[in-house]
């Protein structure tokens, strides 16, 4: 933890965000707004959160700040499967730690084994995303964590539900108390914890993060160095014109939409038309978000339906050229890699495994 | 921006052929399309091409391939690959020669064939490398290796497209809708990988085959056509005949070597 806490840890770029997050937790449930006056707030002890080389500092909406309380309490929400219907599926089964916080699975299975069409992203620095979800339709990890409760084929516990089995629960009234002050528990409050936990679910100091950033040339084999200068040439790999690499830190995404041809069917047609779902814009059919790639090697299979099971067929996808439809992002050309070229592209994506901290595995 | 992808298509791809053809309109494989009458062969009167391709002069030494792109492939060619452009047969025939009726049957709607065509990812090889394909005819396309492909068709006339394909998937099925000799195909993944495809209006179309460079054009209404061969290496040939009611006729071409 950094001993002096910072009046203004974000940057101004994230500004715009706050006012969506502020609106959209306001939003989100007027029969309850109406009932109860929306929480003011977390209350207990502030932290600022601790960030690894090659990360920018994690924001927070401004009624959200995380504290001791909401962390703690946000990450036993994480881990419960009281959060479910019948007991047997929590925010973890999706996205656990053995998996690199995802399932490991093409498509997810939710409670009763029911099966969505896309494959669980990481959490892990799913607090830097401008947008949650492939397709973006969440404005931030408090509308976010909202979703899966409720939905049939994840959670399918209806909030009122939800709060009601936490407000029962010998142990929930008290945490939640402890992190929001006196009142029962809320969907907000729960969103709001939940939010607070995956900001801490962040991983950095990988051996590209000490090779890039640290100033230690031995950090990366040279099969993974080679693989580096690859995914940054423009007349290469080009992979940061979306995968972003900044001075200072990296993301390894934009937080943009692309088409890669991905989830194409047999006949040639976009099996899932990603971002076009929330804008109806004709160029935004079949494009997702970047995903990250941090920790990459532990998140098989990858893509929006988990259709590359490795990293090289990933690679050999983008060697390629992806798949051809109309509204195919301009930056998606068949690429001139010889097969060592391609061996180093893994190589690299390999040295994207960083720490994470322990406090944020299950006990 | 929507056409660019197929703009860089053409512009890279276009050197061996001719200039690039304008790009037709995507013709829809709708069910609104007017009623065709589609023309019906009387059994009594059909006659045949049948014939030989001969080869002359030396026997090109094949080149080894570099495999070294997917070690997958390497390990499946222990021996070595060999490029397979020019196969010439035992008996001194040319095989993977694409004969069809260029001309003569213009008029007649054939209704295409509802049978697949398959193209198999084999071996980091395209197998048929040479073959035909009537329009609307169904064009599977299997990948029984190990390794991920991204079939590419760099048709001129139709639309061209490419699809990456991972192993154990379900086949890809597309079509062509126009008439286009030949087609080029290539992996984008594995820049050796070659295939040719002849997509013609009608059924009469045949490739020269292995082991023996014959062929044949069956259950063809008696009439004067040209008949065209076409080799990936040597070019093209055709040759004019009339095929007289139950006709048996031969045709043979000959392609020289260096
Ligand atoms: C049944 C499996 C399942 C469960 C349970 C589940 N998720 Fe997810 N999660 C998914 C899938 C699938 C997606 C992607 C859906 C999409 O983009 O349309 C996703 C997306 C997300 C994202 C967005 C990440 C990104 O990069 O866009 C976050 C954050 C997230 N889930 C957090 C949670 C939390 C918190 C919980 C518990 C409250 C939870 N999930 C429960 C499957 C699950
Ligand atoms: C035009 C933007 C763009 C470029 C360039 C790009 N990517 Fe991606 N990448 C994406 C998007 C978008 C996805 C998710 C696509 C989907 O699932 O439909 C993705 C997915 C991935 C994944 C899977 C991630 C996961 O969690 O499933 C990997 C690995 C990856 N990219 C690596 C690369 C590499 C290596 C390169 C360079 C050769 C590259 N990308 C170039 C946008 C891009």
């Amino acid at each position: 933890m950094e001993p002096t806490p910072r009046t203004s840890s974000q940057p101004a770029a994230w500004a715009p965000l706050f006012v969506i997050v502020l609106s959209a937790v306001s939003c989100s449930s007027p029969k309850e707004a109406a009932k109860a006056p929306p929480p003011a707030g977390p209350v207990g002890t502030p932290i600022e959160i601790p960030v690894p080389l090659g990360l920018p500092p994690v924001a927070a909406p401004a009624n959200n700040k995380p504290t001791v309380e909401t962390v703690a309490l946000g990450k036993k929400l994480y881990y419960d499967t009281k959060l479910s219907a019948d007991d047997t599926v929590s925010c973890a089964s999706c996205h656990g730690p053995a998996h690199g916080f995802t399932d490991g699975s093409p498509v997810s299975t939710g409670v009763g084994g029911k099966q969505g069409g896309r494959s669980a992203p990481t959490v892990l620095n799913a607090a830097y995303s401008p947008v949650q979800f492939w397709d973006g339709r969440a404005a931030s990890l408090e509308e976010q964590a909202g979703g899966p409760i409720a939905n049939p084929i994840e959670m399918n516990l209806p909030h009122e539900a939800a709060v009601r089995k936490l407000n029962a629960d010998g142990e929930y009234p008290k945490l939640f108390e402890k992190a929001f002050g006196p009142g029962p528990a809320t969907i907000e409050k729960v969103q709001m914890a939940i939010a607070s936990f995956e900001r801490t679910v962040i991983s950095g100091n990988s051996p590209f993060d000490r090779y890039q950033f640290g100033g230690d040339k031995k950090a990366l084999s040279p099969a993974a160095a080679r693989g580096l200068a690859i995914f940054k040439d423009a007349a290469k790999g080009n992979c940061v014109k979306c995968h972003t690499i900044d001075d200072k830190y990296a993301l390894f995404s934009d937080g943009k939409f692309h088409n890669l041809g991905v989830g194409m069917n047999a006949e040639g047609e976009l099996a899932d038309l990603g971002r076009y779902t929330q804008t109806k814009v004709e160029a935004d059919k079949g494009a997702f978000r970047t995903p990250t790639l941090r920790n990459i090697a532990q998140t098989a299979p990858y893509m929006h339906d988990g259709s590359a099971k490795t990293l090289r067929r990933v690679v050999d996808f983008y060697v390629g050229g992806g798949n051809s439809n109309p509204q195919l992002d301009k930056d998606i050309k068949k690429l001139e890699l010889s097969g060592r070229e391609r061996e180093d592209l893994v190589a690299f994506l390999e040295s994207l495994t960083g720490e994470i901290p322990k406090e944020v595995l299950s006990q | 921006m929507k056409r660019l992808p197929f703009v860089f298509v053409t512009l890279v791809f276009s050197g061996c052929n001719s200039a690039p053809k304008p790009e037709k309109a995507k013709v829809p494989v709708s069910t609104t399309a007017p009623k065709v009458e589609y023309f019906h062969v009387d059994a009594a009167t059909a006659g045949a091409v049948h014939g030989r391709v001969s080869f002359a002069g030396k026997k090109p030494v094949r080149k080894k391939i570099d495999v070294s792109e997917d070690p997958m492939c390497a390990k499946m060619h222990a021996a070595g690959l060999y490029d397979e452009s020019v196969v010439v047969n035992p008996n001194g025939t040319l095989a993977n020669v694409f004969v069809y009726v260029k001309q003569g049957l213009e008029g007649k709607t054939f209704e295409p064939s509802k049978e697949p065509v398959v193209i198999d990812q084999k071996g980091c090889r395209f197998a048929p490398r040479v073959f035909g394909i009537q329009t609307g005819q169904p064009l599977n396309v299997v990948n029984s290796d190990p390794v991920t492909h991204n079939i590419h068709p760099l048709a001129q006339v139709n639309r061209a497209w490419n699809q990456s394909q991972d192993p154990q998937t379900e086949p890809l099925k597309r079509r062509f809708l126009q008439r286009e000799v030949m087609i080029r195909v290539k992996c984008n993944i594995h820049s050796w990988m070659r295939a040719w495809i002849g997509a013609v209006e009608h059924p009469y179309f045949a490739v020269s085959a292995q082991p023996d460079g014959s062929f044949e054009l069956p259950n063809l209404p008696p009439g004067d056509y040209t008949i065209e061969a076409w080799h990936e290496v040597y070019g093209v040939q055709e040759q004019k005949i009339t095929v007289k009611p139950s006709g048996k006729e031969d045709v043979s071409f000959t392609f020289k070597g260096e």
